[in-house]
């Protein structure tokens, strides 16, 4: 996973509430292979809200304007990613160039999810994400700042916002390391505990 | 003084690396087993990373959702709808490339990845096995301690370090004692039990199932009680292994083998529950008075002895169960106080990991045995194995008299994952664990029950008291 310390990158406003993982992914897309390297979920994120039924670009919608192209941070509407589990809904986030993901509340599995893939989501209180998002809505394809270390938000006007973040995770994320990482930490007791288990269990010795 | 200690507590703390009794507790993964269904995004996700599995000889990869149960010789080859050859194809690419072996299409013994686990010996007590799916406690039933996780993260969390982070779940001891009634069977029990406590009943707890009727029943029908634990919402069902277990699993191909069967049967003796062991609750049900159960509505809860009426919404007291009921019965198009045994059926499914071992089949054969059925059924055993063995007694001659298809081993129409369900609006007979909306295909409506009970409605046309034919 790629550590995140900041980001300065254009922020799109995405405002529209309970946007949910079968929304970002739809279900049809779950069976996309993902290859190293290639960003296959680039495509179908928010899939259906950025194609029409001919898969052409929907002019109106936010991501295909083209002061957000480039876009690096969303500006969300309350309870972004609630519903399924899916976790190919924070592929997508992440292949489709997004690092950062802030607002007001998020559904908790794909909070979860992104975190892990190195996705920063960033809880402010209602009014803030409401005053960014204006903010964006005025001046389109402006940047924002987004500070891990100082936990702080800087808003088009510059402005800055501090937001909370779980010990553990941040330190995670400035690390770049997953779950998987965190666990090979602890490999040397793995490995003992392997060692004590092979003299107990010797009826397993071949497997393990 | 040591704690009295309960055969799941026994096993978790066998394999705690990183302690906290307070939250995750970091778990040595003995054995772990992967399908084809979502799991590739925990391989591409790997490759992403360029990640490689740890202990590649601990798991063991099935192909069984999407596999067709029918025409395989050329499959995957001839899978005609290309997302579902793409999913099957995937399973046989990353198993070869991280080094996991593969019972595929062709493998001997190719089936249900929760019936070949036992049936190979492969489940073993004391275990503690994880698999992507969420009917893995069936592998509880030999005494292993059996840990359901995500097809995607969670899976590549155990490939890559052969360990996963669990926080230690309650306990709960259901008791069942008394001899079942001709024509009672395992699936009946566990089907009363969730219609007691309901599908939220075993939230947050690791079920043991213990009494007299536990210990007098077969491998197979403990196989069936512990699949659908969560029907009830346990994640993990468990039963002591005892000499039918030992019995069951000698000389099974992936068994412990001379001396080290004197040494694990040695430790397997030392797992089941203290007398004094404590569990957080207890329950405990008469299985002398059960009579074969079939389900009426959307959710396995919603089951009832077939001499009884599809129940009336109105008198429910419960608001919330109320118009959940009310709804149910609204998909299911039954009207309050239907007989049950009055419901016509349009098709029967004999199948899944719930019911499709040999024994279900025995007992399955013995009820249509000279009859004929009178609507389209079908028997998908669980396993390639049952398959060789049923045909080997003769079953499959019996099912094919009656008039029963007689396909190759796979999910099949349990989940629809293959491509074989029902239209809109039919009504099945079916011995999976699921009766969710739309489980069968969209708009399916399903009833489920025991073999005896499908095979019965198999040769009727509709649901049928076993014990009157
Ligand atoms: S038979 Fe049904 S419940 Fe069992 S593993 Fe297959 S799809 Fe899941």
């Amino acid at each position: 996973m790629q550590p995140f310390t900041t980001l300065t990158a254009v922020a799109a406003p995405l405002d529209i509430a309970k946007l949910d993982t079968g929304m970002i992914v739809p279900g049809r897309f779950q069976r996309l292979p993902r290859r190293p390297g290639h960003n296959d979920y680039a495509h179908v994120f928010l899939h259906d809200l950025r194609f029409d039924e001919q898969e052409q670009p929907r002019a109106q919608f936010v991501l295909n304007q083209s002061a957000y192209q480039n876009a690096g941070i969303l500006v969300t509407g309350p309870d972004f990613g609630c519903g399924s589990s899916r976790e190919s809904a924070a592929y997508a986030t992440l292949d489709f160039g997004v690092r950062a993901l802030i607002g007001a509340s998020f559904g908790d599995v794909y909070r979860g999810n992104c975190m892990q893939n190195g996705v920063l989501t960033i809880v402010l209180p209602p009014d803030i994400v409401n005053s960014l998002m204006r903010q964006l809505q005025s001046q389109p394809g402006t940047t924002m700042t987004v500070d891990l270390p100082q936990q702080t938000v800087t808003a088009p006007d510059g402005t800055q916002h501090n937001f909370d973040i779980d010990a553990t995770r941040k330190e995670r994320l400035l690390k770049g390391l997953d779950d998987v990482g965190v666990t090979l930490q602890y490999l040397p007791q793995i490995e003992a505990f392997e060692a004590r288990y092979r003299t107990d269990m010797p009826w397993l010795k071949h497997l393990i | 003084m040591t704690m009295p200690l309960s055969l799941f507590e026994r096993i978790w703390a066998r394999h705690v690396i990183v302690p906290n009794p307070q939250g995750e507790e970091l778990l040595y993964v003995d054995k772990n087993l992967v399908h084809e269904g979502g799991t590739f995004l925990a391989f591409d996700q790997m490759r992403t990373e360029g990640r490689t599995v740890r202990k590649p000889k601990q798991a063991l990869a099935v192909t069984d959702h999407y596999l067709p149960s029918t025409n395989r010789a050329t499959a995957p080859a001839s899978i005609a709808n290309p997302e579902i050859r793409r999913v099957v194809e995937a399973l046989d690419i990353n198993a070869r490339e991280f080094g996991i072996e593969h019972y595929g299409v062709h493998h001997a013994r190719q089936g249900i990845i929760h019936v070949i686990g036992p049936e190979l010996g492969w489940t073993q007590p004391g275990l503690l096995i994880a698999c992507c799916d969420s009917h893995t406690a069936t592998h509880g039933a030999l005494g292993a301690l059996p840990v359901p996780i995500g097809q995607s993260n969670q899976l590549r969390h155990v490939l890559a370090t052969q360990t996963l982070w669990q926080k230690k779940p309650k306990t709960m001891r259901i008791t069942i004692d008394g001899v079942l009634g001709k024509h009672v069977s395992a699936k009946d029990v566990i089907l009363a039990m969730i219609a007691r406590i309901g599908i939220g009943g075993g939230v947050g707890h690791a079920i043991e199932y213990a009494g007299s009727t536990i210990r007098a029943m077969s491998i197979e029908g403990r196989m069936t009680i512990c699949n659908m634990s969560i029907e009830a919402g346990a994640r993990i069902g468990m039963i002591a292994p005892d000499d039918t277990t030992f019995n069951y699993l000698h000389g099974r191909p992936l068994s412990p083998g001379g001396g080290d069967w004197d040494n694990a049967l040695a430790y397997w003796r030392t797992l089941p529950s203290h007398p004094d062991a404590r569990f957080d609750r207890e329950l405990s049900i008469n299985a002398s008075e059960l009579a074969p159960m079939v389900s009426w509505g959307t959710s396995p809860e919603d089951s009832s002895p077939i001499t009884s009426h599809v129940p009336d919404p109105a008198s429910i007291a419960d608001s919330e169960k109320r118009s959940r009921v009310k709804r149910a019965l609204d998909y299911m198009q039954l009207t309050p106080g239907t007989l049950l045994d009055s419901i016509a059926i349009d098709r029967v499914f004999i199948g899944s990991c719930t019911n499709a071992r040999i024994e279900d089949l025995r007992t399955a054969a013995t009820v249509v045995k000279g009859r004929k059925v009178v609507i389209p059924a079908m028997v998908v055993p669980g396993s390639s194995q049952v398959k060789r063995d049923a045909e080997a007694e003769g079953l499959d001659k019996i099912f094919l008299a009656a008039g029963f298809e007689w396909r190759d081993a796979s999910c099949s129409m349990c989940g629809g994952s293959n491509g074989d369900s029902l239209a809109p609006g039919q009504r099945s007979a079916s011995t999976t664990n699921r009766n969710f909306e739309g489980r069968q295909g969209p708009g399916a409506l399903t009833h489920i029950m025991s073999p005896a009970m499908a095979a019965a409605a198999a040769v009727t046309g509709h649901l049928t008291d076993v014990r009157s034919l």
